[in-house]
């Protein structure tokens, strides 16, 4: 990264034409996205940005970055604890990548960490209630909405569209999943009708969500965010997958169903359906075993030699297990 | 012949050594790749030792379920799958029970190569 270039940009984009970056430092970095933080300084003034960008590898897929960003942009204008979206720049000649820059937020996301405390994020209930708040929030977003046209026409009913693109998934494997299609039929023969759509998140997990010790400070990863159904947040967030050995705190690892639903309910004014957030928690833990296997089957095509992703293969059988189970209660 | 100790008694050894000796003294931001190292050992480890019969029981829960079928392996869990798509496998249908024992046995038999602990506390 020419730092140079990059300062040249940061001093257009922000106004500040004195603007110097004093700290650069990778925060995260992986195979897709690199997450920078900078400290940049002009006279009078001194502030902590995060600049995310799209690995060298993955350069033609620019639009993730620009989406992302408009992402941001409306869920903050909604109100959402998200970092405030300062810049974009689509030019690949200042660092030879897209990337956008965000303020910096403060606080931790690791998992393991989070549900094992008893007091980060203002508590486990405060922390679950706000949780509930936050995701009805981001679903006051709802379609048209021009900056987000990317995400195209909403499904006319979300449930039957998850059910469809799921079996798409699967037939595209080499191996076949019963366990998987057991699921999914029972999510078929059981589909609620359909509601208004709005913007879910797609991945508001223990894990995504940046906490201090006195409260959630952001939210984070945006890129599975889709037109859907409110309730598939709600049991995304509740599928034991998410929960880091905590099975007891079923929102998440972190704490309990009547404070997140009496956040969200608090939030919304909408009365959430404990029925809906079962059949959604079922189809999050066939997502992620999808996702899974996706993920495994770019280490077996050769495409990428990492141990992780070849573990996260080794998680389906569990997955499928907790499917079974799930589909065992609803029938008892 | 070949040598004693075998391959999933090695395994077993030095994930021994690595959880214990050398994770210790690691830096925190290569322990998460150490553990996952015990963990690809683990599951190899596993499924050297997953027996035939194990396998074998899994199998033949399957063709209990589906009579007996030239190809033990993905072919009957194919045609599974599709039955199951298609609503031949649903509630109130004469093979259903069957089948959800069925499922429920070749999880099992999978999960305790690669993930045991999600069998823990079930029958």
């Amino acid at each position: 990264m020419d730092e140079a270039l990059l300062t040249d940009w940061l001093r257009q984009a922000s106004g500040h034409a004195a603007l110097t970056i004093r700290a650069r430092e990778l925060l995260t970095g992986g195979a897709i996205q690199q997450n920078w933080a900078l400290q940049v300084a002009w006279p009078g003034g001194q502030e902590d940005w995060v600049l995310r960008t799209d690995s060298a590898a993955v350069l033609a897929v620019s639009l993730p970055r620009r989406a992302e960003f408009a992402l941001l942009q409306v869920a903050y204008a909604a109100g959402v604890t998200v970092p405030e979206p300062l810049f974009l720049c689509d030019d690949l000649s200042v660092t030879g990548a897209p990337f956008f820059v965000m303020r910096r937020v403060a606080g931790i996301t690791a998992g393991h960490r989070l549900v094992k405390s008893d007091s980060l994020g203002g508590g486990r209930a405060a922390l679950v209630r706000r949780l509930g708040q936050e995701l009805a929030r981001i679903h006051t977003i709802r379609p048209p909405q021009p900056k987000l046209g990317f995400l195209g026409v909403p499904p006319v009913d979300a449930c039957l569209a998850f059910i469809a693109n799921s079996r798409a998934a699967l037939d595209r494997q080499r191996a076949p999943r019963p366990v998987l299609e057991w699921g999914l039929r029972h999510l078929e023969l059981n589909a609620p009708e359909p509601l208004p759509p709005v913007l879910c998140h797609n991945d508001f997990r223990t894990g995504n969500l940046m906490v201090t010790e006195q409260a959630l400070t952001a939210v984070l990863d945006w890129e599975f965010a889709a037109w859907g159904e409110p309730h598939a947040d709600l049991g995304w967030l509740c599928a034991p997958c998410w929960r880091f050995g905590n099975h007891l705190r079923e929102v998440g690892g972190i704490g309990d169903r009547a404070d997140l639903y009496a956040g969200y309910e608090a939030g919304s004014g909408q009365v959430v359906d404990p029925e809906r957030v079962r059949w959604w928690e079922l189809a999050a833990t066939i997502r992620w075993a999808l996702i899974a296997i996706d993920q495994a089957e770019r280490f077996l095509s050769g495409t990428e030699c990492s141990l992780e992703l070849a573990l996260t293969g080794h998680l389906v059988p569990g997955l499928e297990w907790n499917i079974l189970d799930m589909v065992e209660a609803a029938h008892a | 012949m070949l040598e004693k100790p075998g391959a999933a008694e090695l395994l077993a050894n030095a994930r021994d050594v690595l959880l214990q000796e050398l994770l210790p003294n690691l830096p925190e931001p290569m322990r998460f790749q150490a553990r996952m190292i015990a963990n690809a050992m683990g599951i190899a480890e596993r499924e050297l030792g997953a027996s035939q019969a194990k396998a074998g029981s899994a199998r033949a829960a399957l063709e209990v379920a589906m009579g007996p079928g030239p190809d033990g392996g993905d072919g009957r869990l194919r045609e599974l799958a599709k039955e199951i798509r298609t609503g031949q496998q649903d509630p109130g249908t004469v093979d259903h029970a069957v089948t959800a024992r069925l499922l429920r046995e070749y999880t099992r038999f999978r999960c305790s190569v690669s993930a045991p602990r999600s069998l823990l506390g079930r029958g």
